[in-house]
């Protein structure tokens, strides 16, 4: 292991899917216990990014490092106990129980020759107590609501015990309150596990609010990265995302929000200025 | 079942299977005892253990208890297969029918009575070489299926797709071949598509159980991986199961199995759907509990068949697979029924 900043290092991947190019030479630094953010409009390969991260899909060029080794060379299990991922849509019988998914999180790090052990009980309560499912443990993930199904599937990210966890759009079926406090969840294995969280956001507000360092794409290089304040600016908005907007500092987080105020790539200074007025 | 003490459910599969077990038993006893005549129970498990006289011996080692072993490892077999494949394609309606194996082995029987069948109606071969023929069938058509699927055998609705083509195929050339052929042919091959617990040697159930062995123990040994089977692909992924390559494996375990199983007894219908569905509701999730449920549940349906044709039909031969025909149509329509008001 290495003493360098970066947990992964992805370096000139190209990507497409038939003829089509979806991630184009693109190279990033992912920033050891930090909160990674990537965002960026519809089609920019965000989540490809986040999949390509954890070896969904063959890059046809360039290649990922973890702490420094090329993670193709690693078998499925060995790289299931150092990166985990909560898929976009994930889905289970519904039959199953909370505890028998969380389970699951597990399964890397068991083999024929190495049964259930103590580990996997540790780790399998310290999950469930963590992100608040324990007293669900034996319920049918048929009979929980979209909150609590979504903290159960972070329950089983969370048992993997992985050094590196990716989310790929977490919150996009939540409801307000659900959204926060998925991503608070979120933010404690950051902060209280240590964790290097890799994150596809598209709400751009809670994105600024919950990263330490935001990702631009757009179609299929990187447009900018940097802390929420580097990248949250009017003009950067306009040319990423085409939308006019005004952006303030929330009053209550310090956070930059934005504001978005029509859809149109040519920035005119003055529309912000005349709304701020 | 979460109102249940975690003791009653922890014991409920090693429980039901222990039920399944013993019920199987006194099934299997049952079908040695029952024929022209009835044998009590316990001399027929006295002489299956050494003892008894020796007409006795004959009555029960060579004539009846074969009949009752490859009942029980074709229904067992049908039903680890249908197991199998309801767990990876995550459908409780895959039975070993849609991979175009039955099918494929039925038209192998046909192909072989009609080549070797002379003007008279007759075989100018040994009826042994059947279930060859059957296996033979099997194993093309699952191969056909995989060829066609291509690359896009990893994909469980594609390759289920291709199964149900080569299927429909296999079935209509059989039909053709059934019509034009010669009278004995016809008979012979419907007896094997409707699934009839043949007088079988003791040889040929060695070599049935030999093959199935391997298939059974390898399929205990990646049960560990049917788990995380159960989840979206992109999950599966994540904790480090590469499911399309597993599935391939589970689809050429499950076929394997069936092929096996149909050889000598034929087309059984409905024990590969209705005894992992089962098996499943009686011991809940654990894998290594519904592979072994599966086979025992299997195995009571076939043999309980063919002792209800035997008591019911006798003299006459009639195959045990209408019987699981004419209980499995309405169980499956039970279950879509069921389905659909879940569903909607």
């Amino acid at each position: 292991m290495t003493d360098s900043e970066n947990r992964i290092e992805v370096q000139s991947l190209s990507l497409s899917y038939g003829n089509t190019a979806v991630l184009k030479s693109l190279s990033l630094p992912i920033a050891r216990g930090k909160i990674t953010v990537l965002a960026g409009p519809n089609g920019c390969g965000k989540s490809t990014l986040l999949r390509a991260i954890r070896r969904l899909h063959k890059p046809e060029s360039g290649r990922i490092l973890l702490e420094e080794l090329d993670i193709a060379k690693f078998n499925d299990r060995a790289l299931a106990r150092q990166i985990g991922l909560l898929a976009q849509s994930p889905s289970a019988p519904e039959d199953m129980t909370v505890e028998e998914l969380v389970r699951l999180g597990r399964y890397p790090h068991q083999s024929m020759l190495q049964p259930w052990s103590q580990n996997d009980s540790t780790a399998l309560e310290a999950a469930m107590e963590g992100t608040g499912v324990a007293h669900l443990r034996s319920r049918r993930l048929g009979s929980l609501s979209g909150g609590q199904l979504q903290r159960v599937w972070i329950a089983m990210v969370l048992a993997q015990e992985t050094d590196v966890v990716c989310l790929d759009e977490p919150v996009n079926h939540l409801d307000m309150a659900h959204q926060l406090d998925c991503l608070d969840l979120v933010r404690r294995l950051n902060v209280d596990y240590g964790r290097t969280i890799v994150l596809v956001l598209h709400d751009l507000n809670l994105a600024a609010r919950y990263a330490d360092r935001l990702v631009f794409l757009n179609d299929g290089v990187i447009a900018a990265s940097g802390t929420p304040e580097e990248l949250m600016t009017e003009a950067m908005i306009a040319s990423v995302f085409g939308v006019q907007s005004m952006v303030i500092t929330d009053p209550v987080h310090g956070r930059p929000l934005c504001i978005p105020l029509r859809t149109g790539p040519a920035h005119n200074k003055g529309d912000a200025d005349a709304a701020r007025s | 079942m979460s109102g249940l003490p975690s003791t009653l459910t922890a014991a409920r599969a090693p429980l039901a299977v222990g039920l399944m077990g013993l019920a199987f038993v006194l099934l299997a006893l049952s079908g040695v005892a029952f024929g022209s005549t009835w044998i009590p129970l316990d001399q027929v498990a006295a002489t299956i253990l050494g003892a008894g006289e020796k007409t006795q011996k004959i009555i029960v080692l060579q004539l009846r208890l074969p009949r009752v072993v490859i009942a029980a490892l074709a229904g067992g077999g049908m039903a680890v297969a249908g197991f199998l494949l309801q767990k990876i394609t995550r459908n409780s309606l895959a039975s070993p029918g849609v991979l175009g194996v039955i099918d494929g082995a039925a038209l192998g029987v046909v192909i072989f009575l009609a080549m070797m069948s002379n003007e008279s109606n007759a075989l100018v071969t040994s009826i042994a070489y059947q279930p060859v023929a059957a296996m033979l069938g099997a194993v093309a058509a699952i191969s056909l299926v995989f060829i066609l699927a291509g690359r896009q055998s990893s994909s469980a609705i594609r390759l289920l797709l291709f199964g149900i083509a080569v299927a429909a195929v296999a079935k209509s050339v059989t039909m053709v071949m059934m019509l034009i052929g010669p009278i004995y042919q016809t008979s012979q091959a419907a007896r094997w598509i409707a699934g009839a617990v043949n007088e079988v040697n003791w040889g040929e159930i060695q070599i049935t159980a030999i093959a199935m062995l391997p298939v059974m123990a390898l399929a205990f040994l990646v049960a560990r991986k049917l788990p995380p089977a159960d989840l979206d692909e992109v999950s599966a992924r994540g904790v480090g199961l590469d499911l399309p390559v597993f599935r391939l494996l589970i689809f050429a375990l499950a076929a394997a199995m069936t092929a096996l199983s149909v050889a000598f007894v034929g087309g059984v219908g409905f024990v590969g759907l209705m005894a992992p569905h089962l098996a499943r509701l009686l011991v809940g999730r654990n894998v290594y509990a519904g592979l072994i449920g599966s086979f025992l549940l299997g195995a009571i349906m076939l043999v309980g068949a063919d002792l209800i044709v035997r008591v019911v039909f006798a003299p006459t031969e009639v195959p045990a697979g209408t019987v699981t025909a004419i209980i499995g149509a309405p169980y499956f329509l039970f279950l879509l029924m069921g389905r659909q008001r879940h569903d909607g």
